[in-house]
């Protein structure tokens, strides 16, 4: 059964997340009076993409790795993550510090690919990416290690258990927080800095096109599923229901609806600048702080 | 006395001999010819007097033993004057003395003369190329009378912009030749510091299409309207109105008053497309793209309309010299009032929530800001220059077609910056909608009987000059025309509202984020077409020829690297 967890948490985060992003399109375009294509495109702009010839634009190796290595990261944290509350085969031998890692390699190999593609775009879309890991990496650490606090524990079952375990002040100013960090997460309006399109031209991903380009895509939507995946099963793991097909119904279905919002919140917003968003991070930073402070003082 | 005869006494005075002669006889139009050694202190005293510098326009006038010659015209807003000064120089010695240390605004102006016509700018702080590009042949003017409008020099191999080197402790971001923020081509090489922009150098004028010297060469009179409205595809009637005006003006045709208010209707349907137009792409570039749709849902009524009207949603096709080409019937009257109302009302709404918008406020504040001195120092017009506390309107200023019987505010703010911009081009939308209304009010009063448009009566005499401005969207559009022989214009000068405007942006980029760059850029709404008007050839291909649609396709699949 261990073993069969790592599977369905792989076909989990492999087959909902273009949903999710055909569900973002669906819900901006009703937003902007559009039609708006169906909700299965993304999974045909995936497949057209693979289908294409690989475009190498810069000689050497770490362009190419890249996709490959974000890809491959993303997935090895999201098999590692607890099903039905329960550690699976492989989540066994990892802990907390194991899925931070996992994750900021992730981010890091779009780093490296954007740096190695050597375009002035991609650089400045590189800088930005990576002023917004430092600024947000501390918010998602400071949420598990809340977490930890609480549940006494460094596995990822107890930790994220530990989260939800008390509904007390820090329970909800860590909520508020990981709430207000949301859209910045799934990296969307106003903070899809990295990436904006008619400033940066999509930054990191300028250089990459067809199969190379797919991986980031694929990356991209299976790291905002993760985000809104950790907001479902730590804060309210308290919602679980007993049976296991309907825990990963329900999942599903309060993933979809966080999407509808961040869609809703991103339609409604232009993009904030680097220097606006980082005083915001900033802020959220001290707030998670605040909470995991409350935290160990137990309240 | 009025400001024209003082103006003419203050020349004589200061100028004596070097006074060649005045011609006044078009109302709220003064010219002037010169000695050339007197240009300086003439653009002085008309600085002095309050003038606004607007074109400089030049043209070879060798076939009548006159060398080439030079205009710089002047605008003054307060007294419903304009006045062009006009100076010769020999062909064996064609230079003039510069006056862009003077008025920085000239820069462009003197710089597209000295690649088109071979003149020489004593004086002028930066003479590199502006119009031809780098692999253009020296020697070769295309202006010149006895360079033919089709010749096409062969392209060298290798060649690339020849940019200025970054300063020191900056590098280079380059938006440009083509960017998803910049709807035509144009190359801004950006230096920055981090996100910060430390300083801009522009390479544009790519889009050859040789459209002054076409209407100097192979068309005439009449096809000139329509030639003039494909300049932009945005404010087209703007260019064809401003032709036909300065025609009539050369002529002496005075039109009917019917086609006077419908020229006013077309134009003001231009301007809240337009602006409609606007609102969406600034906000598409600060990534509000919900804006964009819902300002372009409100336009494509007008576009609806506009075909209803014309028979085109753009490029309408009405303006021609003497008149119109459609009427407005009563009942296209009421169509436009319909659609006017719910534009305006869908608009109230729009307004709202970008005024309700926090993020709009911090995106747009502060951003791109100039100060009011900055700003007639190089002659910003439109929008741009009234969201920094220039208060000019041509349509109020010097009152064309029918305006001087319509009332409308001019929205005005001082706070310099993009937001200010965004504030005057949403009122403008408001203003432009009570202007149809009356416009229609006035017909509906006016004989049925009046003509749409009037005959020439004779051909026009060769020599006459007319100077003309219209208030585009995107500000005042000025064309020079000088008529010639051969039933077409001798010279025929374009300048588009962005041609002063983009002059400017890399001072208004100065000290703003990376980030800013495409709303900054955008906020002037540059159109790049109307200021890349003048070249001449494709260079890549050796001969003139047509090239089709199927031909083109064919190309495109052909070509996938380099050439």
């Amino acid at each position: 059964m261990r073993i069969v967890a790592v599977f369905i948490n792989l076909f989990f985060f492999l087959l909902l997340p273009p949903f999710l992003e055909g569900v973002m399109r669906k819900i901006t375009a009703r937003v902007q009076s559009r039609q708006g294509p169906p909700l299965y495109q993304p999974y045909l702009d995936l497949l057209k993409l693979l289908r294409k010839d690989n475009l190498v634009s810069a000689p050497n190796w770490a362009f190419r790795l890249a996709p490959l290595l974000a890809l491959a990261s993303i997935l090895t944290a999201v098999v590692i993550l607890p099903l039905h509350g329960q550690e699976n085969f492989l989540s066994q031998k990892a802990d907390l510090m194991t899925l931070i890692y996992l994750l900021t390699l992730s981010g890091f190999s779009i780093l490296i690919g954007a740096l190695a593609s050597g375009n002035p775009f991609g650089s400045v879309g590189a800088s930005r990416e990576m002023m917004t890991i430092i600024m947000l990496e501390p918010v998602l650490a400071m949420t598990i290690i809340l977490g930890a606090v609480r549940g006494g524990t460094m596995s990822l079952s107890g930790a994220l258990q530990g989260v939800a375990s008390t509904r007390s002040l820090s329970y909800f100013l860590m909520l508020a927080v990981y709430l207000l960090a949301l859209q910045a997460f799934v990296s969307r309006q106003p903070f899809d800095i990295p990436e904006a399109e008619v400033e940066i031209l999509e930054g990191p991903y300028v250089e990459y096109s067809g199969p190379n380009y797919a991986l980031f895509r694929y990356t991209l939507n299976i790291k905002r599923m993760f985000y809104a995946w950790l907001l479902v099963n730590g804060f309210l793991s308290f919602l679980r229901p007993a049976s296991f097909l309907l825990d990963l119904l329900l999942q599903a279905v309060m993933i979809i609806l966080l999407f509808v919002l961040i869609s809703v919140v991103g339609a409604t917003h232009p993009r904030f600048r680097i220097d606006q968003a980082i005083k915001y991070y900033a802020f959220l930073i001290i707030l998670a702080l605040a909470a995991v402070g409350l935290g160990v003082k137990g309240l | 006395m009025s400001k024209k005869e003082l103006l003419i006494s203050l020349l004589k005075n200061k100028l004596g001999a070097d006074f060649l002669a005045e011609e006044t006889a078009s109302p709220g139009r003064l010219f002037v010819d010169i000695k050339k050694e007197a240009l300086r202190p003439v653009v002085q005293l008309l600085l002095e007097q309050g003038g606004r510098y607007q074109v400089g326009v030049a043209y070879d006038a060798r076939k009548n033993g006159q060398g080439f010659a030079l205009l710089h015209t002047f605008a003054f807003d307060r007294e419903a004057l304009l006045v062009a000064v006009r100076t010769f120089a020999p062909e064996d010695n064609p230079e003039f003395d510069s006056i862009t240390p003077v008025v920085p605004g000239a820069g462009w102006s003197e710089r597209e003369y000295r690649d088109l016509l071979g003149l020489n700018f004593k004086g002028h702080p930066n003479l590199k190329r502006l119009v031809l590009s780098d692999d253009w042949p020296e020697g070769i003017y295309p202006l010149r009378q006895d360079v033919p409008h089709d010749l096409m020099p062969p392209s060298a191999d290798e060649m690339a912009f020849r940019l200025d080197q970054a300063p020191a402790g900056t590098s280079v971001v380059p938006f440009g030749p083509f960017h998803s923020s910049l709807h035509e081509p144009a190359h801004f090489s950006v230096y920055v510091d981090g996100e910060d922009i430390k300083g801009c150098e522009y390479r544009g004028f790519m889009t050859h299409r040789g459209i002054e010297k076409l209407g100097q060469t192979e068309l005439t009179y009449n096809d000139v309207p329509f030639v003039a409205e494909r300049i932009c595809g945005i404010c087209g009637s703007v260019h064809s109105a401003n032709y036909a005006q300065s025609v009539e003006a050369a002529a002496g045709l005075k039109i009917s008053r019917r086609a006077e208010f419908i020229r006013v209707v077309m134009l003001e349907l231009e301007r809240l497309h337009s602006h409609l137009l606007w609102l969406g792409v600034a906000g598409h570039l600060i990534g509000f793209d919900t804006v964009f749709m819902q300002a372009w849902r409100i336009r494509e009524k007008i576009m609806w309309l506009a075909e209803s009207l014309t028979g085109n949603r753009k490029t309408y096709g009405m303006i021609i010299i003497g008149g119109v080409r459609r009427n407005i019937t009563s009942e296209k009257a009421e169509d436009i009032r319909k659609v006017l109302q719910e534009v305006e009302k869908e608009t109230l709404a729009l307004e709202k929530a970008i005024v309700k918008d926090k993020t709009i406020h911090k995106r747009t504040r502060g951003v791109g800001y100039l100060s009011k001195e900055e700003t007639i120092k190089w002659n910003l017009v439109g929008p741009v220059a009234r969201a920094r506390g220039l208060d000019i309107d041509v349509r109020r200023d010097h009152p064309y077609a029918a305006y001087d019987e319509l009332e409308f505010d001019v929205p005005v703010t001082d706070s310099g910056d993009v937001w200010g911009t965004l504030v005057v081009r949403l009122k403008e939308i408001y203003e432009a909608i009570k202007i149809i209304r009356q416009s229609l009010d006035k017909l509906a009063k006016l004989p049925e009987s009046e003509p749409l448009a009037l005959e020439l009566e004779g051909p026009i005499p060769a020599g006459q000059q007319g100077l003309s401005v219209v208030e585009a969207p995107r500000g005042e559009a000025v064309h020079y025309v000088l008529t010639g022989d051969d039933n077409r214009p001798e010279r025929w000068r374009v300048r588009a509202p962005t041609y002063p405007n983009l002059q400017a942006v890399p001072q208004m980029l100065l000290n703003n984020k990376l980030a800013d760059f495409p709303i900054i850029v955008g906020s002037i709404d540059p159109c790049i077409s109307c200021t890349d008007r003048v070249m001449l050839v494709e260079l890549r291909e050796n001969r003139a020829r047509k090239v089709f649609r199927q031909e083109l396709e064919k190309m495109s699949r052909q070509v996938r690297f380099g050439r």
